[in-house]
């Protein structure tokens, strides 16, 4: 049989820098890998040295799609490690944060990113001559994501209504109502764009590989906020055991660390959520995974692009019901004051690629002596590296266009940050 | 036929433009308007290809797209005279342009911005931008906000919801500028290391020019 040489040098529609390599001869796979070949980020250092409250803001710009995500983990890290109670007010507008990004994240993935592999196109650009109604429905749920994330955030981006202790200033009932009407005005949208996807999810490889799932869990809502670390090999973790869960580790060819827990590999992000969460859905949300056929434990990572639909739809609902208990009893609380005070806290928060972790040392005046964050694609990198090399000797027969496209939408499937997840590399030169 | 551009000979033919030959060997001259995609397309409108004729052709500034060669034409791209007049021109552009696009952090490939880096024409603070600078300023009433030693361009965004600046487009490099900026903290109450830790947040050239003017102004 005739030699497979593959490789792809900067993957597109993804965010950041990645390469697949594939070599295989006579029906053999002699080399599979996944490159992470992005710069380091350096914003473990950066922090160093800065007062409390400027965090939130640096470490935002970790991410221009995961912002929001960034800022709510920093603050909870602060809060955590000053001991910083916030109100039952702030925890919900903070939820409504989260689901805001959610959104935002989801549809661009899944509306401008994927799309175009299911309808068989190289970019979305010609789906606007195919299927104008179905680009413009997804613009206008990109809109609405942007806008409601606006409107409790401060920006669409690097949010600057979120402080330590709270919201710098309460969004206005008024605000909060016109979201409501607009979340409820994009249903019928959604369901139109969900209902178009399922039709064409047949390009959807059907692949499997057993693996272990790692997400925020919790026994009252579907975690995106708030929770313990959960697994579905080893139960659940407290936040503070959270670098035992994730063991990062350096591999030679990528600037992103990499982690494992209890096998080889594991998996964050939407199927993850769903996989351990899935009881708490919306009912929408619950009617679509069932439509899609979504079942937990689910181990096709191309079905986290169905997840990330269904908690899209799971957003709406559940930002629809968070609001009408807002309104119930709204008050317009002063920003908090706040003393520092030395010490350690880790904040969690699960955003779009899945779970999030950044940890936080602060001396007694509130200065940062030392920082880690782990990032959601720096863990699912080494599973996507083991679901690479169980995917591809089942491709081998195949055109090698065709392997291409399949291992660039498994790469896809786990909406990777690319550049969000290097870290600085000791580098050991040899001579 | 040979012309002289900045005291070197460079060879031309009949029917050529001095710039043609600038551009043929690398001599830098600006243009905006010329679209070296459609040669023909050289309306003369931008001004910017200025260049000041030394001899033999008519003395003075004529913009060099549609100044034909002539054997023995000087002509000099970097005189005083040529450097006052682009810097003038681009500043009038600049007051006509929609959007005041000289803080622009991310572009480098924007020939305009380039341009108005070149001349030296500086940027403006947040505070030129945020409709909070008569009544209602941030600093008047305790919040440490960087806006008046920040570059704008963002519309202020962040004051204009009454939220500090944090100076994401950096603090500005320019002494002028930072020392008429730093006026605006003087009622306020502000111990100068609060101020410095707030530039340097999104700064690092701008803060060491900030430290230096505030040394300069006596500043506590």
């Amino acid at each position: 049989m005739k030699e497979v040489n593959i490789h792809v040098e900067h993957l597109t529609r993804v965010e950041g820098h990645g390469n697949i390599i594939l070599n295989a001869r006579n029906g053999k796979v002699e080399k599979v890998m996944w490159e992470v070949s992005e710069a380091p980020r350096l914003f473990e250092a950066f922090v160093r040295g800065k007062p409390y409250h400027q965090l939130a803001r640096i470490t935002s710009r970790i991410c221009g799609i995961c912002s929001i995500g960034h800022t709510l983990a920093s603050l909870k890290a602060t809060e955590a490690a000053m001991g910083i109670e916030i109100s039952a007010q702030s925890q919900l507008l903070r939820r409504l944060a989260i689901h805001g990004e959610n959104m935002q994240s989801h549809i661009l993935h899944l509306g401008y990113l994927v799309s175009p592999d299911l309808f068989g196109v190289g970019s979305v650009i010609p789906l606007v001559k195919t299927h104008p109604d179905a680009v413009l429905s997804i613009v206008k749920l990109h809109r609405v994501a942007n806008e409601y994330s606006d409107a409790i955030c401060g920006r669409t981006t690097h949010p600057t209504n979120l402080v330590p202790g709270g919201l710098h200033k309460s969004p206005s009932p008024v605000k909060l109502r016109k979201c409501r009407e607009m979340l409820l005005d994009s249903v019928d949208t959604a369901n139109a764009v969900a209902e178009l996807l399922l039709d064409n999810a047949g390009a959807l490889p059907d692949f499997s590989r057993e693996t272990e799932f790692i997400a925020l869990t919790s026994e009252e809502e579907y975690a995106l906020y708030d929770g313990l670390i959960g697994s579905t090999d080893a139960g659940t973790y407290p936040a503070e055991a959270y670098e035992s869960v994730v063991n990062e580790f350096v591999v030679p060819h990528s600037t992103a660390k990499y982690c494992k827990n209890k096998r080889e590999s594991f998996m964050v992000g939407a199927l993850a959520r769903f996989n351990l969460n899935h009881k708490h859905l919306s009912p929408m949300a619950a009617k679509w995974a069932e439509r899609f056929g979504l079942k937990a434990v689910c181990h096709n990572p191309f079905m986290n692009n169905v997840a990330q639909l269904v908690e899209f739809v799971h957003s709406i609902e559940d930002s629809i019901a968070i609001i009408d208990r807002l309104l119930e009893d709204y008050k317009d609380e002063p920003r908090p004051r706040i003393t520092p005070k030395a010490g350690r806290g880790i904040g969690i928060v699960d955003v779009p690629r899945g779970i999030l972790f950044h940890d936080y040392t602060y001396d007694e005046n509130g200065i940062c002596v030392k920082a880690n964050c782990v990032i959601p694609t720096n863990q699912n990198h080494n599973n996507i590296q083991h679901d690479f090399e169980a995917f591809a000797p089942t491709l081998l027969g195949r055109p090698e266009k065709e392997i291409e496209l399949n291992l660039e939408m498994l790469v896809r499937a786990y909406d990777p940050c690319i550049s969000c997840s290097t870290h600085f590399l000791k580098v050991e030169w040899k001579r | 036929m040979k012309i002289i551009i900045d005291d070197k000979e460079y060879a031309c033919r009949e029917g050529q433009k001095v710039l043609d030959v600038a551009r043929a060997h690398d001599v830098d001259i600006p243009t905006l308007c010329f679209n070296p995609l459609n040669e023909a397309m050289r309306p003369a409108g931008c001004r910017l290809c200025l260049v000041e004729v030394l001899d033999g052709g008519r003395p003075g500034l004529q913009s060099s797209c549609s100044l034909p060669v002539s054997d023995g034409l000087k002509v000099s791209t970097k005189s005083r005279a040529v450097y006052d007049e682009r810097r003038e021109v681009t500043e009038l552009l600049l007051s006509e342009h929609e959007q005041d696009c000289r803080n622009c952090p991310i572009s480098g490939e924007c020939a305009f911005s380039e341009l108005c880096r070149d001349y030296d024409i500086n940027g403006v603070s947040v505070c030129a931008e945020c409709p909070n600078r008569k009544e209602g300023c941030l600093l008047s009433r305790g919040v440490l906000c960087i806006g008046p030693i920040t570059y704008a361009n963002c519309d202020a965004f962040c004051t204009r919801r009454g939220y500090p600046c944090e100076g994401c487009h950096s603090v500005m490099v320019n002494e002028d500028l930072l020392r008429f900026g730093l006026a605006a903290f003087a009622k306020a109450d502000f111990h100068k290391e609060e101020i410095l830790e707030a530039a340097r947040i999104f700064s690092y050239e701008g803060v060491k020019v900030l430290d230096k003017v505030m040394k300069q102004e006596g500043f506590k």
